[in-house]
């Protein structure tokens, strides 16, 4: 019993760890032509249908549209390409960054 | 001579003043859209479109148009291609010029029978977080009828709004119907509110009659 209990113990504590280690993983996209929230209702839309997107964010204020990634999954850039010209828009620059999707939520809050 | 418009003289101003020039009807590929427009007892419109790709979508529509006087109405059901021609994506704003046509069927109340209609319109427009604007004529024709709606609209929001907030605008309307519908150009005030999917917009014309308009992009 005492063997099972400190192997549960090893095992809950690998994880927690194997969580710690992993680095969140965002794609960062510099959009030009984002002014109405309205007609970026696809770039949502057809993010969210990408198996690797974790999580969506758009801002109108800063032009960025971000994912945030599964573990272990990428969007390649010219897919990232054509889903956001499919969705009408054009991508400035993109970038893969380790800032969670709370960060921005949070600096869009600020006043 | 040739004469302008001075609803389009004010919207080649804007162009001039504001750069290259969007309610778009095209959402996104694989996107649709619903619309429905009350124009304060002239004119009643209702739209649905489908975009297999982000530079064209097609549908079909209904329009209902009333003589100011009632001395006349026209029941038109049409099919529409709308065509994005060109679309400027720029860092702080996006401009469009759309085209559409189609075909549909006429009915009026001043003629007996079923008419062949042809319809054809262009928008141009131009949005910033703040600032709005856009012209559209839409022409609507058949052996008994021939009527254009040109539409010049300029909104200005009182605040930037966000993504996953409520969208204000305060548009102000320039309306000029041909054809006998309407004497002279009808002004109008509205208010307009988009959240997520949803448009909505409601104000009074020059003559205290309402117009409304409800759109959905899903």
């Amino acid at each position: 019993m005492k063997s099972i209990l400190v192997a549960a113990l090893a095992a809950l504590v690998f994880t927690i760890n194997a969580y710690a280690a992993e680095p969140v993983r965002t794609i960062e996209m510099n959009v030009d032509g984002l002014v109405c929230a309205f007609c970026a209702q696809g770039i949502e839309k057809k993010l969210r249908k990408q198996a690797a997107t974790d999580d969506v964010f758009v801002s109108l204020e800063t032009k960025l549209v971000a994912v945030a990634l599964k573990p272990d999954q990428d969007i390649a850039d010219a897919t990232l390409k054509s889903l956001l010209t499919e969705a009408g828009y054009t991508i400035k620059e993109i970038k893969r960054s380790e800032t969670p999707l709370a960060t921005f939520r949070a600096a869009a809050q600020k006043p | 001579m040739f004469k302008l418009h001075p609803a389009y003289a004010l919207g080649a101003a804007i162009l001039l003043v504001a750069g290259p020039l969007a309610a778009k009807p095209i959402a996104f590929q694989d996107g649709r859209t619903l619309m429905y427009e009350y124009g304060a007892g002239t004119m009643q419109e209702l739209q649905a479109y489908y975009a297999p790709r982000y530079w064209y979508s097609v549908g079909a529509g209904y329009l209902r148009l009333d003589q100011e006087d009632h001395r006349f109405s026209r029941d038109i059901t049409y099919t529409r291609l709308n065509y994005l021609v060109r679309r400027w994506n720029l860092s702080s704003a996006q401009a469009n010029v759309f085209v559409s046509g189609g075909v549909g069927a006429a009915r009026g109340s001043d003629f007996e029978g079923t008419r062949f209609a042809q319809n054809a319109a262009v928008q141009a427009d131009y949005e910033t977080l703040t600032f709005y604007s856009s012209l559209k004529s839409d022409w609507q024709r058949s052996s008994e009828f021939s009527h254009r709606i040109d539409t010049l609209q300029l909104g200005v929001a009182p605040y930037r709004h966000r993504y996953d907030g409520t969208a204000t605008w305060v548009v102000a309307q320039a309306r000029y119907y041909s054809g006998g519908l309407y004497d002279g150009v009808e002004g109008a005030l509205l208010l307009r509110l988009f959240r997520g999917p949803v448009w909505f917009e409601a104000g009074v014309t020059t003559d205290r009659k309402v117009q409304t308009m409800i759109m959905f992009n899903f």
